[in-house]
């Protein structure tokens, strides 16, 4: 299959707005750190879910039908338009909630209303994917790492922000460094076992095949990509940051475009390996 | 319960591809699209024992279409009597059927932008007529109806080639209801 470029700008902007808006909540609400970014870290996520959502209209050929869709509530993308339209809402509510100084109480429950919308949404993303007409598809890690994907561009743009702020004080940026670590191991680890999965999927085949990944015409997105600018380069960054005690904005933003090129080259390279059982057209 | 399909004698296939030129013809396929395409499977083996068969493709009219129940507006629907169908006024164009069918046998049309495949030639066969590729193959090798009406023509063909010379292709759920014929005299079936 060739790369679906809506569907992957569709799904990192998705995944980027969940996971901002999930990093946000835990740490604002939850531990009730560096409550100055969450206005900001909620419009950032709003309006990366919208562009996200008007993404996916470029690969339709006829949005204008969209509506059609309410009739079959069950199918995979009405569950992620009903998702978005549900987390954008509960953002603007939750913003405005901030804006008229709502209790902390109020604030904490609708971010986690939101919150758990969010991760929602980053799993249909990747489950609206799993079937079994597409071998190298169908399996529950490919949501997961959806998930994955999502939490480590949402470490990182919490990172910036917090960076950003003046008022930022260093053991909350050593908490954030310390959970991207472990959003970036299991990353690493959901790749392993992505990897596992294509090599003994049924219906073997050279388009799909752990051979193609690692040495074949995929070995640059997925090395260079995924691995490269995915794990190597943030898991640096976060490392050094841990080390000096310090995170310089400019690292910070090269660490969050470096894990969107990742989710790039993940996104293109699932798409490339999505062959069907038979591709007989 | 009654479920329309094709039925294919691979043993009578000459690969001459007729059927794909009628299919065109009568359904006004554009360029890039296919509804209907003959493979060639092999030539497999060594000297002299070659083997090679034809293999034409199209919709398999899944008893379980996994194309329509991933359709978000019910755009892919299975008709009355069993044919799986598209409502290109419904089609939104998402190509997520596309995605679900296991042998990639519907195709995008990038004029009406919606996605398009083998209708069993419905308008044809409303009045009568055998759909464009089953009254122009010259092998004789296509055939159309119920197969689950045992008088059927289908039905028939099928029981007399025996059980062992009938194949399907891979189901992973989805159940397909078109068959092949294949005797190991003419070829190995391939998975």
């Amino acid at each position: 299959m060739s790369i679906q470029w809506p569907l992957v700008f569709f799904t990192l902007f998705i995944g980027l707005g969940c996971g901002t808006f999930v990093s946000s909540v835990i740490l604002t609400e939850w531990y009730g750190k560096a409550k100055q970014i969450r206005t900001i870290s909620s419009i950032l996520a709003i309006v990366s879910i919208g562009v996200g959502g008007m993404s996916s209209t470029l690969h339709l050929g006829h949005p204008e039908r969209m509506f059609g869709a309410l009739g079959h509530p069950t199918s995979g993308i009405f569950m992620e338009s009903t998702m978005s339209f549900l987390l954008g809402l509960t953002i603007v509510v939750y913003l405005l909630a901030l804006r008229r100084n709502a209790s902390d109480a109020t604030c904490k429950m609708i971010g986690t209303i939101g919150a758990v919308l969010a991760v929602g949404l980053a799993f249909v993303n990747g489950d609206a994917y799993v079937m079994a007409s597409i071998p190298a598809w169908n399996t529950w890690i490919l949501p997961v790492l959806y998930v994955a994907s999502a939490a480590v561009m949402g470490c990182f743009s919490i990172d910036m922000l917090l960076v950003r702020s003046e008022d930022a004080d260093i053991t909350t940026l050593a908490k954030v460094n310390r959970v991207t670590l472990i959003a970036l191991i299991i990353q690493a680890i959901l790749i392993v076992a992505y990897l596992v999965h294509i090599a003994i999927a049924p219906y073997p085949d050279v388009t799909r095949s752990v051979t193609r990944v690692l040495a074949g015409n995929l070995a640059i997105l997925f090395w260079g990509g995924m691995v490269l600018l995915g794990l190597v380069v943030p898991t640096a960054l976060v490392t050094k940051f841990s080390r000096k005690n310090n995170a310089p904005l400019t690292s910070v933003k090269f660490g969050l475009v470096s894990v969107l090129v990742a989710g790039v080259a993940f996104r293109a390279l699932m798409f490339l390996m999505g062959s069907s059982i038979k591709q007989f057209f | 319960m009654s479920q329309r399909t094709m039925v294919v004698d691979l043993d009578r296939c000459i690969g001459c591809k007729s059927c794909e030129v009628a299919c065109k013809q009568e359904n006004g396929v554009i360029l890039g699209c296919t509804w209907n395409k003959v493979l060639t499977v092999g030539p497999t083996g060594t000297y002299p024992n070659i083997q090679m068969y034809y293999l034409p493709t199209m919709c398999q009219e899944c008893k379980e279409a996994q194309c329509v129940k991933v359709c978000p507006t019910g755009a892919s629907y299975k008709g009355e009597d069993g044919t799986v169908l598209i409502d290109k006024e419904k089609c939104i164009g998402c190509r997520y059927c596309m995605m679900a069918c296991p042998y990639g046998v519907r195709t995008f049309n990038e004029e009406t932008k919606v996605v398009e495949k083998c209708t069993l030639c419905t308008q044809l066969q409303a009045v009568g007529e055998q759909p464009a590729c089953v009254k122009n193959c010259p092998a004789g090798c296509r055939f159309v109806g119920d197969i689950d009406d045992p008088n059927s023509e289908v039905a028939k063909v099928i029981q007399k080639a025996g059980n062992e010379n009938v194949h399907v292709l891979p189901d992973v759920g989805n159940r397909p209801s078109a068959r092949y014929i294949l005797h190991s005299k003419t070829a190995t079936w391939k998975e």
